[in-house]
């Protein structure tokens, strides 16, 4: 072990190596907030009752879903300037990223939306509440709820897939790791470290949306266990602790 | 207070409403009973415009509702404008989970009438009172029987000052222990002057508190009169049979 992994090397490399995870973050934390809000506009548009937006968006969405990330990512970087559009590469990553983010995040919102019984559309309908006043005050609130888990799941997933902007030469902690090593050659210590420093990130944010989907399946009140009946109605359960 | 002509609606070709007519004057409790898919909840729904009625007109309050002078259904937004003026009550409460009992009795007024919060909130609480659920302000639904989640939602619905209520089977679906306090608030309701029409299978409370009684049956309505005629002497074939199999059940429950 000690003739493979180079403990001079990484003293030397870790705050390179650090740098580079700080870019990570920060293009995690920048893409994952604009596809949470892109994504939940791009659900809604869905829905929208103007049928050209409809067809546009979800073209869009399937065209992101169709096709690599990876490709997504070098078609931004490489293609575009082709054609006179031209964007840094961490402008690139935070583009392609959050378009394909939102994409999945959308069907994440649909699927909440959907769930919310039709017995809160009728409800908020009988108060008299406008379609929009009642998506925003009474669906929305309890869809997002529901689709919290899901939601954590793919800002983690997001969190692991900025490593493919290295492809596009953004300074990340992979891009880090593929200097220091190709200068040295020690991939071994190098990769073993990078490797270290994803799961030391990934692994308390995996432990969080575990913990968020308790806290969704406690109920609102922080003590109860929510279960819609196949009528519609809904029933509650005391939790065991 | 409603006025309901020829009222027509179909189910994917399956006739649920077959031209159903009907006033309720101001003041005036309505029972509604019939068996199960005879159409009665429809009927609810499409004085409330949750569903849209092939043909027929109904007016609430002297107004033609949900519809302009051509014929042509509202939009929704004006559609919902109308609808402030009925409440309605729903056989599984459909309180709104992530609000408090006090926000989901102030959700009306706040967020259609866009009342400020502490007003809506004050008022809240008045009906609340009325309900006998003071202290239960500050939780969620979840928290509630089925009983006192149902007091909840015809306090949210009266927080609207409806002109009319409209109750779908607002008991079926409690314990029967928990029936008693939500038909005592109907029945104070009734005794205030709201103008009511109550589907339901409590045929006690029919009796004592309806001054009209509809017995719907296949979408059409069979049969109407006083709690009296009805129970003692329907003249209708299906009348009777439908009510001797209610009463029967209900008395070998030992409920009745
Ligand atoms: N949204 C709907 N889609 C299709 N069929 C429906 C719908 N709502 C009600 N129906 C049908 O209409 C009939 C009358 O239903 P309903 O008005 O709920 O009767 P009731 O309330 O008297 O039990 C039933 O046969 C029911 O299956
Ligand atoms: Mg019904």
């Amino acid at each position: 072990m000690s003739s493979l992994f180079d403990p001079d090397l990484a003293r030397t490399a870790f705050p390179v190596l650090l740098r580079g995870l700080l870019v990570t973050v920060e293009l995690t934390v920048i893409c994952g907030v604009l596809s949470l809000a892109f994504g939940l506009l791009v659900a809604l548009a869905r829905m929208s009752p103007f049928g050209p937006l409809r067809w546009i968006v979800s073209g869009y969405v399937q065209l992101v879903r169709a096709t690599p990330l990876l490709i997504q990512l070098i078609y931004i970087y490489y293609a575009l300037p082709f054609v006179g559009i031209r964007f840094s590469p961490f402008v690139s990553a935070v583009l392609g990223l959050t378009l394909n983010v939102s994409a999945y995040l959308a069907e994440v919102y649909r699927s909440g939306i959907e769930a919310v019984p039709r017995g809160q559309h009728d409800a908020a309908a009988a108060l008299g509440m406008r379609p929009s006043v009642a998506m925003v005050r009474v669906i929305l609130p309890q869809a997002i709820r529901i689709v919290i888990p899901a939601l954590g799941n793919y800002m983690v997933s997001l969190f692991k897939d900025t490593s493919l902007a290295a492809v596009i030469t953004v300074q990340e902690m992979l891009f880090a790791g593929q200097i220091v090593s190709a200068e040295t050659y020690d991939y071994f210590t190098i990769y073993t470290m990078v490797f270290i420093l994803y799961f030391a990130v990934g692994y308390p944010a995996i432990r969080l949306v575990i913990l968020l989907e308790k806290r969704v399946k406690a109920g609102y009140s922080g003590r109860k266990k929510l279960i819609v009946t196949p009528t519609g109605g809904v029933e509650t359960v005391e939790l065991i602790k | 207070m409603i006025t309901v002509t020829d009222l027509c609606k179909s189910f994917d070709g399956t006739q649920v409403l077959n031209n159903v007519s009907l006033t309720v004057a101001a003041g005036e409790v309505v029972g509604v009973i019939g068996p199960s898919g005879s159409g009665k909840s429809t009927l609810l729904r499409c004085l409330n415009h949750l569903e849209t009625p092939d043909s027929g007109v109904i007016e609430v309050d002297g107004h033609q509702a949900y519809i302009d002078e051509r014929g042509k259904t509202l939009s929704a937004a004006r559609i919902a404008d109308t609808r402030s003026g009925v409440g309605m009550v729903f056989q599984h409460f459909n309180l709104f989970p992530h609000l408090t009992v006090l926000q989901n009795v102030a959700s009306g007024p706040r967020f259609v009438r866009r009342k400020d919060r502490a007003e809506s909130e004050q008022r809240a609480r008045a009906l609340l009172a009325q309900v006998g659920l003071a202290e239960k302000a500050d939780q969620h639904p979840e928290q509630l029987s089925g009983g006192q989640q149902q007091r909840v939602a015809i306090a949210r619905a009266l927080a609207m000052q409806p002109k009319v209520m409209l109750f779908d089977e607002p008991t079926s679906a409690l314990d029967p222990e928990l029936v008693g306090d939500v038909l005592a608030v109907m029945q104070q309701l009734a005794e205030d002057g709201m103008t009511m029409i109550v589907v339901t299978h409590e045929m006690g409370f029919v009796r004592k508190v309806a001054g009209r009684v509809i017995f719907m049956d296949e979408g059409r309505i069979v049969e109407q009169g006083s709690p009296a005629e009805i129970f003692e002497a329907p003249a209708q074939p299906r009348t009777r049979s439908f009510l001797s199999s209610v009463l029967t059940h209900t008395a070998q429950d030992g409920t009745a």
